[in-house]
């Protein structure tokens, strides 16, 4: 069992954990759920997880990350390491912890049997960070989170609750870091954001956890004319899954989800996204795209649902995937659910390899073989990598998906 | 005496069960401007492709010398390194690559193939703004996506335009001509006559004696059936502008 070797967080409310209790013994969901099939389950049932708060890392720039402009909040192992940390006073943007509130922290009560990882995460957490951005303020400095798993085998439940006020605006950048030194660690991360009207909300999410698990749910509420465009590059890990509810609760939403990932050898990363188009005249676009290598694992399920009366929905849904060797693996599953008339929607998947005249064109024309991949492979991924307006962060992110 | 460019001996090749190449002999040297007709399916675009080192094909019998090394193994990039230059009869589209990134990195591996350093940004568009303005090829094209998009006579420029980047010893025309408007067959035949040089050489692909008023050749091969049957001068490709194929045909059974 994942708590055999853990204790309670010292952040939850006693009667929570009373609560949770009855959840010990299924705290990992079975294969043979739909939403889970693809998980490499076994994987993570194998580890013995511990806690493990110490701090290992000794400096930022042991970990390749691009310059980091900003708020810069490292939690590592769970904890804040305010050593690697720096943090600016900045008009109506508001950060604190949860382990520095008087009171106890109390778990959702709306979470169900089968949210195994988020009842863990409220049970075991670690650590939070409450972010409130005031209303009417426009925050123009990046608040970068980076949540580092440095230990091994150590179980790392950590949180994030982002609360953008009427007309503000924001743009968090989250890094979820396996040391290369380390094995086993698993940070189950849950990110809770609710934007508020006409606020608008940039989340950047890099994922590189190496040989580590991160299983990563973010539950998005947005308010009437809001916006929220999130773009989650994830290169590497052994267990990497996305989990993501955007609730589109007002009218006149934007909503865009778009994603690179790039699973190689024994590697699996997946995204599981759910738009729940609840009223009118609302758009959202997706776009994720897979670069699978060796027998690596990529799985992408992206589910819009456009409720009853949620007319005029513009709803657009794509997922292109690029298979690198023969022995390399996607599960691709795109899913539409309409129950309004006046709406446009599309979506769509494909999957293949190099195109072989493509290369051979630019080999033609004296590029090499490596680099001749590497440009298709840019060709591929650019409308997405376009997305991020920083071209330091661009370069990181294409750097990092070649390289892995 | 004329330096061997490229030198074709024997060249037989087949794809799957089918032979396609059947005995091909051909030496071109430096400065000179051959051309190749031929009916369709008569292996014309097999060769071209064959000689920039797709290896789609299996070559089951002779070699491919450029000058005096034997290259009939040698990757399609490491050809182009050494001076060989095919343009496409069908160019192929590469979504999300811009030609500028495509043709900067092109130049710059050809020139790490030569332990040179990589152009510096200011040299490589001054170039590109003069070798676009030799073959007409429009501004906004150049930040496009490689060949997306482009109308075909677009992407038959964009050919030349990167042959002009290039400066290849041996370019291959694999029907550049077809989807070109009059004037553009102009402009592009003038490209190709302001870049031939003593040093370097032309293989034109072709049905139309047309292209040949204004890429003056040499020599006039008629490539049926996977070998080289016929060769003349200029005034071959107006006899076979009048009588067709079918004639050749019948001799070479004879
Ligand atoms: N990949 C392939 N698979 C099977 N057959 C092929 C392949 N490529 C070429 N061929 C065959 O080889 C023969 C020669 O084709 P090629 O394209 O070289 O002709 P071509 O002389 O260029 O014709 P065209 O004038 O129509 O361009 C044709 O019969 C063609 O069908
Ligand atoms: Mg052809």
């Amino acid at each position: 069992m994942i708590t055999d070797k853990l204790n309670y967080s010292p952040l939850v409310k006693a009667e929570s954990n009373n609560a949770l209790d009855q959840f010990k013994g299924t705290l990992y969901p079975s294969k043979k759920e739909e939403e889970w099939r693809y998980s490499p389950l076994k994987k993570l049932r194998k580890i013995p997880f511990i806690n493990d708060s110490s701090f290992v890392v000794k400096n930022l720039s042991l970990l390749n990350l691009p310059k980091l402009e900003g708020n810069i909040l490292v939690l590592e192992n769970g904890r804040f390491n305010p050593n690697l940390s720096f943090i600016d006073n900045i008009q109506g943007l508001n950060i604190s912890f949860i382990s520095n509130s008087k009171e106890n922290y109390p778990y959702s009560t709306n979470l169900k049997k089968e949210d195994y990882f988020s009842l863990l995460n409220s049970s075991y957490l670690s650590e939070g960070i409450v972010i409130r951005v005031d209303g009417n303020a426009k925050i123009e400095e990046t608040v970068n989170v980076l949540n580092i798993v440095s230990s091994n085998n150590c179980l790392v439940n950590t949180k994030i609750d982002v609360f953008l006020n009427e007309n503000s605006s924001l743009h968090l950048k989250q890094y979820f870091i396996g040391n290369t030194t380390s094995k086993n660690g698993f940070i189950n991360h849950l990110n809770n954001i609710s934007i508020k009207e006409n606020a608008s909300l940039v989340l950047d999410k890099f994922q590189d956890l190496n040989l580590n698990f991160n299983i990563s749910n973010d539950c998005i509420n947005q308010g009437r004319s809001s916006k929220v465009i999130s773009n989650t590059f994830s290169t590497s890990g052994l267990f990497t899954r996305n989990n993501v509810t955007n609730n589109v609760n007002g009218e006149h939403c934007h909503s865009e989800l778009n994603g690179v990932f790039s699973p190689s050898e024994n590697e699996y990363i997946d995204n599981h996204t759910l738009i729940n188009h609840f009223v009118a005249n609302c758009k959202s676009f997706e776009n994720f795209k897979g670069i699978v290598k060796g027998n690596g694992v990529g799985v992408f399920n992206g589910k819009v649902i456009v409720h009853e009366n949620a007319q005029k929905i513009e709803a657009f849904q794509n997922n292109k995937n690029i298979l690198l060797d023969k022995e390399s693996i996607i599960y691709s599953k795109p899913e539409l659910e309409i129950y309004a008339d006046d709406v446009k929607c599309s979506h769509g998947s494909t999957t293949g390899q190099f195109d072989d005249e493509a290369i051979f064109y630019l080999r033609a024309r004296g590029i090499s073989l490596k680099k001749s991949k590497e440009l298709m492979i840019l060709g591929f991924i650019n409308e997405v990598i376009k997305k991020c307006n920083n071209i330091d962060y661009q370069d990181f992110i294409i750097e990092r998906l070649l390289n892995n | 005496m004329k330096e061997v460019l490229i030198d074709i001996k024997d060249l037989e090749c087949k794809i799957g069960d089918q032979k396609i190449l059947k005995g091909l002999n051909l030496k071109v040297n430096k400065g000179e401007i051959h051309a190749i007709m031929g009916p369709n399916g008569s292996g014309k675009s097999t060769l071209s492709s064959l000689l920039a080192g797709n290896d789609n094909y299996e070559i089951t019998n002779g070699s491919i010398f450029f000058e005096g090394e034997d290259i009939t193994d040698l990757s399609p990039e490491e050809r182009s390194w050494k001076g060989v230059f095919l343009a496409f009869q069908y160019p192929i589209e590469i979504p999300g690559v811009s030609n500028i990134n495509f043709l900067r990195t092109a130049l710059n591996e050809k020139n790490k193939f030569f332990g040179k350093d990589p152009i510096p940004a200011k040299d490589f568009l001054k170039m590109v703004s003069e070798k676009s303005a030799l073959v007409g090829l429009d501004n906004k094209l150049k930040n496009r996506s490689v060949n997306e998009g482009f109308s075909g006579g677009e992407k038959k420029r964009n050919e030349i335009f990167q042959m002009a980047m290039l400066n290849p010893k041996l370019s291959i025309l694999d029907e550049t001509d077809s989807g070109l408007d009059i004037d553009a067959l102009k402009i592009v035949a003038g490209g190709v006559n302001k870049l031939k040089s003593n040093e370097n050489a032309t293989i034109v692909i072709t049905h139309y004696q047309r292209l040949l008023d204004y890429i003056v050749p040499d020599f006039v091969h008629v490539l049926h059936d996977g070998k080289i049957v016929k060769t003349g001068d200029k005034n071959l490709a107006l006899e076979l502008e009048k009588k067709g194929y079918d004639w050749l045909k019948i001799n070479s059974l004879n």
